[in-house]
C-alpha cells in the first residue's frame, strides 16, 4: 500500500491541478454548488472522479471562493478595437499592428472576455489583404499570459446595404455580382481557407461574415461560406422576412446586432426579426443585442430575449477607445471621438458613433432589464455565442474537456437597487490572469 | 455492545462524526501508522459524511494519513456511473476532504476475475494492519454491507447475487429500468467486518426499527446479519428516536441510563487505542510474572492440594418461575 508515496502528497511531483471549493458554477441553467478541477497544465477542465480515482492525482493548489459565482469566461463575438487599438486601422509599419493586437489581448481580458471575434468594419479589400492574416484564431499556444483568444476575424462588411449602413464608410461598400468569387477576391483567398486543428475543427481566419443576403450575389455565395466552416451572419441589411428565411434555408444561422441596421418590425412584413418569432420546430437564428442601453431600448431587449432566448447573444460592438479613459481620441480620414463614459461622439457633433461599454455592463443591463436569473444572465456571452460558433465543447461550459477560461463573478446590489455582477478574478488556460483589487 | 439513542437523525449522524473524529485524533495517525477506517455508502451515512466534512473545513480533522476500505461495490456498472459506489464516496466525501487517493480502497466491480478481487481485498485490508473501526449502516432487513438475509456469518469478501427485492428497490436510481439494475455486487463478509477492531453502525428511521429490535433484543441469526455484532468485541450502535419503536422501553431505557451513568462517572464511549491497551496489558503481565512479585510466588506455593475456599454466603434459593403462559 503506498502510503507516502502519493503523486501530490507534500514533496511529490506537482499535478498542476487546481481545485475550486465553495463556488457556484454556472451549468446550463442552474447554479450548483459544486467544485471545479481544472489543469494549469493542459488548460482544460478535467473530470475530476476519473482523475482523482484513476490517476490518483489531488490537486496543488485548493481556491476557496467564498460562495462566488465561477462562470465560463466571455465571449464577444463583436469587437472593433480595444485599448486604443483598433483592428481595421493598418499602421504603416505592420509590427506595430502585430504588437498592438497582443496588447488587446491582454488587457481586454481583464473585463472577463476570454475569447473573441476581432471585428472589421466595412473597408477597402488592401485592408482585410494586409491585417487579417495577423486576427486569426490566436489560442494554438494555449499560453495564458497571451491573455484573451481571437476565434478568428468577424468581417462586418463591406456587403452590406448601403441604406443600412450605419457608420459604415459608405464609399467601400461593394456588391458580389460574381457570387462567392468577389467574396474570396474581396477578403483574399487564404483568409477563408477552412483549416484543420489538432483537434479536426475547422479554422478559418475569418470566423464570421455580416453581409445583407438582400445583394446580388450574396444570397448564392452563403453555401460557400458556410462549408468553410464560417458563419454566416444577416446585418446591415434591407432584407425582407422572405429573404432571411431564405437565407437561413441556404446555412445563415446568425444575425448582426438585431434590430440595428435593418428594417424595423412591421405587421405587414415582419422583416428579419419576424424569424426569432417562428415556432419551435423551426429553425431560428442566433442574433447578437447590445443592450448598452443606446443602442436598443432595455425593453427591445427583453422583447428579443422572450422571442427567442436561445438565440440571445450579448455583444458590444465596442470601438477602439473602450477600455481608456473620458477623451478624444483619433479616428480615420482626420475625423475624432469624443469618449463620455461608455457613448462616443463624432467631432463634437451629437451624432453617436459608437460605444466603448464593457461586455459585464451589457450583461448587467440585461440581467435587471429581464429579471432573469444569473445563469440566465451569463449565457448571452458564454455558452449560447460559442454555440453558435460551434465551439460548445471547448468554450462557453464548464463541462470536463472544455477550455478552462473561467471568471469569478460576485453579486453586489448598488444603492438604487440595480443588481450587478461584478468581475473579480479572470482565468485562462487554467492559470489566472486577472484579479480585481478589493 | 453500546447503543446510543438520540432524537433525531441529524444528532445521531453528529454523534458519530463527532466520535469518529475523536477517535482518529486521539489515534494520531501517521504514514508509518496509518488510521484505517471502513466506510459504508448509503441514505443513513449521508449526513455523517457532511457532518465530517464540515470538521475538516474548520480545521478539525485531517484524513491525511487515514486509509479507507469500503464496504461494497455493484458489478458491472462503469466507476463513474451516478450511482456507483465510487460515484457516491467521491460526491458525498472523498472530493471534500484531504484524503489521498492512493489511500483510498473501493472494490472494483469492473475486474476481469472478480474472485480475484474479492481475495486480494482481503489480503489488502490485512496488510494495511486490519480495519480500526468499520462504519456501517442496515438495511431494513438487517442486512450489513451487501450481506443480505441468510449470508454466513463467518462470510468474506466476495461476489453475491443480489436478492430481487433489493433489485426491484434499486431501480429507481436507474430510471426504472430493471435491464439496467446490476444483478451483482461485489461486498465484504460479516467475518470481515467483525475483524474490524470496532464496528459503528448508524440506523435510523421507523423502517429499520423490526431490524434493530431483532439484532439487539433477539438472538445472533443469520437471518438478520446484523445480529453478528453481538459476537464482537467493540460494537456501536447510534439510533434515532424512531428506530428504536420496536424495542422495549426497559431496553431503551437500559442503555439510556448506561450512558448517563457512565457519563457522570466521566467516562464517554470512547475507546482506548490498540496501542495504549497492549502497553498496560504488557506492564500487568510483567508485574504478574516477576519473580519478585508477592503474587508471582503465592501462585507458585499454592498447590492444588489447597482446599477451594468455602462460601460466606447461603446458596441461592431455586427460583419461582411462573408459568410461560402468563408471559405470553
Amino acid at each position: 500500500m503506498p502510503i507516502s508515496t502519493s503523486p501530490g502528497s507534500p514533496g511529490g511531483p506537482k499535478s498542476h491541478i487546481v481545485k475550486f471549493v465553495n463556488c457556484r458554477l454556472i451549468k446550463g441553467n442552474e447554479l450548483v454548488n459544486e467544485d471545479l478541477w481544472i489543469s494549469s497544465k493542459t488548460g482544460k477542465i478535467i473530470q475530476s472522479q476519473i482523475a482523482f480515482y484513476q490517476h490518483q492525482v489531488i490537486p496543488d493548489e485548493i481556491i476557496d471562493l467564498g460562495g462566488r459565482i465561477l462562470a465560463p469566461g466571455f465571449i464577444d463575438v463583436q469587437l472593433n478595437g480595444f485599448a486604443g487599438f483598433s483592428f481595421s486601422v493598418v499602421p504603416g509599419d505592420i509590427t506595430e499592428y502585430v504588437k498592438g493586437f497582443r496588447r488587446v489581448n491582454r488587457s481586454l481580458i481583464e473585463s472577463g472576455v476570454t475569447s473573441y471575434l476581432p471585428t472589421f468594419p466595412s473597408a477597402h479589400q488592401e485592408v482585410y489583404h494586409k491585417v487579417l492574416p495577423y486576427c486569426g484564431p490566436s489560442g494554438a499556444r494555449r499560453n495564458p499570459n497571451d491573455g484573451a483568444e481571437s476565434l478568428g476575424a468577424h468581417c462586418e462588411g463591406p456587403f452590406i446595404s448601403p441604406t443600412k449602413n450605419g457608420m459604415h464608410r459608405i464609399d467601400v461598400l461593394q456588391e458580389a455580382p460574381d457570387g462567392f468569387q468577389d467574396i474570396l477576391e474581396c477578403y483574399g483567398p487564404d483568409n477563408l481557407r477552412p483549416k484543420h486543428d489538432s483537434n479536426d475543427v475547422f479554422n478559418p481566419i475569418i470566423k464570421m461574415i455580416t453581409a445583407g443576403p438582400e445583394l446580388p450575389g450574396v444570397a448564392a455565395a452563403i453555401p460557400d461560406i458556410v462549408s468553410r466552416g464560417i458563419i454566416f451572419s444577416v446585418g446591415h441589411s434591407e432584407a425582407t422576412y422572405e429573404q432571411m428565411k431564405a437565407a437561413m434555408d441556404a446555412g445563415s444561422t446568425m444575425v448582426t446586432h438585431l434590430f440595428n441596421a435593418m428594417r424595423p418590425l412591421h405587421h405587414r412584413n415582419p422583416g428579419i426579426f419576424g424569424v426569432l418569432g417562428q415556432g419551435d420546430k423551426l429553425q431560428r437564428p442566433y442574433f447578437g443585442i447590445i443592450a448598452d442601453g443606446v443602442h436598443l431600448h432595455l425593453t427591445s431587449v427583453v422583447i428579443a430575449w422572450n422571442a427567442h432566448p436561445d438565440g440571445f447573444i450579448l455583444v458590444t460592438d465596442a470601438m477602439h477607445p473602450a477600455g481608456l479613459p473620458d477623451g478624444t481620441y483619433d479616428w480615420t480620414n482626420g475625423d475624432h471621438f469624443i469618449k463620455k463614459g461608455n457613448v462616443l461622439t463624432l467631432n463634437d457633433s451629437e451624432t453617436l458613433a459608437g460605444v466603448t461599454i464593457p461586455l459585464i455592463d451589457c450583461v448587467n443591463n440585461f440581467y435587471n432589464a429581464a429579471e432573469v436569473s444569473i445563469p440566465e444572465a451569463i449565457k448571452p456571452v458564454t455558452s449560447t455565442p460559442a454555440k453558435m460558433l460551434r465551439l460548445e465543447k471547448t468554450k462557453g461550459c464548464l463541462e470536463h474537456n472544455a477550455d478552462a477560461d473561467l471568471v469569478v463573478l460576485s453579486e453586489a446590489q448598488e444603492g438604487s437597487g440595480r443588481k450587478a455582477l461584478l468581475v473579480d478574478q479572470v482565468w485562462k488556460f487554467g492559470s489566472m490572469v486577472y484579479k480585481r483589487q478589493i | 455492545m453500546r447503543l446510543i439513542i438520540r432524537d433525531d437523525p441529524q444528532t445521531a449522524s453528529r454523534y458519530i462524526s463527532d466520535y469518529i473524529v475523536d477517535r482518529i485524533n486521539k489515534f494520531n495517525p501517521t504514514p508509518e501508522k496509518p488510521f484505517v477506517l471502513g466506510l459504508p455508502t448509503g441514505s443513513s451515512p449521508v449526513l455523517i459524511y457532511r457532518n465530517l466534512v464540515d470538521h475538516f473545513k474548520n480545521g478539525d480533522i485531517s484524513f491525511r494519513n487515514v486509509i479507507t476500505f469500503n464496504m461494497d461495490e455493484y458489478v458491472g456498472i462503469p466507476r463513474e456511473h451516478p450511482e456507483s459506489y465510487h460515484s457516491f464516496m467521491y460526491k458525498n466525501f472523498f472530493a471534500h476532504v484531504d484524503v489521498d487517493p492512493a489511500n483510498i480502497n473501493i472494490l472494483n466491480g469492473n475486474a476481469e476475475d472478480l474472485e480475484a478481487e474479492c481475495l486480494e481485498y482481503e489480503e489488502k485490508i490485512k496488510k494495511a494492519g486490519g480495519i480500526e473501526l468499520f462504519l456501517g449502516g442496515i438495511g431494513p432487513d438487517g442486512h450489513i454491507a451487501f450481506n443480505e438475509p441468510g449470508s454466513s456469518l463467518s462470510s468474506r469478501t466476495r461476489v453475491k447475487t443480489l436478492a430481487y427485492d433489493t433489485i426491484l428497490a434499486n431501480s429507481r436510481f436507474f430510471g426504472n429500468d430493471l435491464s439496467q439494475v446490476p444483478k451483482m455486487a461485489l461486498t465484504v463478509g460479516v467475518g470481515t467486518v467483525l475483524d474490524a477492531r470496532e464496528v459503528v453502525v448508524i440506523i435510523t428511521g421507523a423502517h429499520k426499527a423490526l431490524a434493530l429490535q431483532r439484532c439487539i433484543e433477539g438472538g445472533v441469526n443469520h437471518m438478520w446479519t446484523l445480529s453478528s455484532l453481538q459476537l464482537h468485541a467493540h460494537p456501536l450502535i447510534v439510533v434515532d428516536d424512531d428506530a428504536t419503536l420496536e424495542l422495549q422501553v426497559k431496553t431503551v431505557k437500559y442503555f439510556k441510563s448506561i450512558e448517563q451513568v457512565s457519563l457522570s462517572q466521566g467516562f464517554g464511549q470512547t475507546l482506548p487505542t490498540a496501542a495504549s491497551v497492549l502497553a498496560r496489558r504488557q506492564t500487568i503481565v510483567e508485574k504478574l510474572y516477576s519473580p519478585t512479585s508477592p503474587t508471582h510466588s503465592k501462585h507458585d506455593s499454592l498447590d492444588l492440594l489447597a482446599e477451594p475456599p468455602k462460601l460466606d454466603r447461603p446458596i441461592t434459593p431455586e427460583p419461582v418461575l411462573d408459568r410461560m403462559a402468563d408471559r405470553l
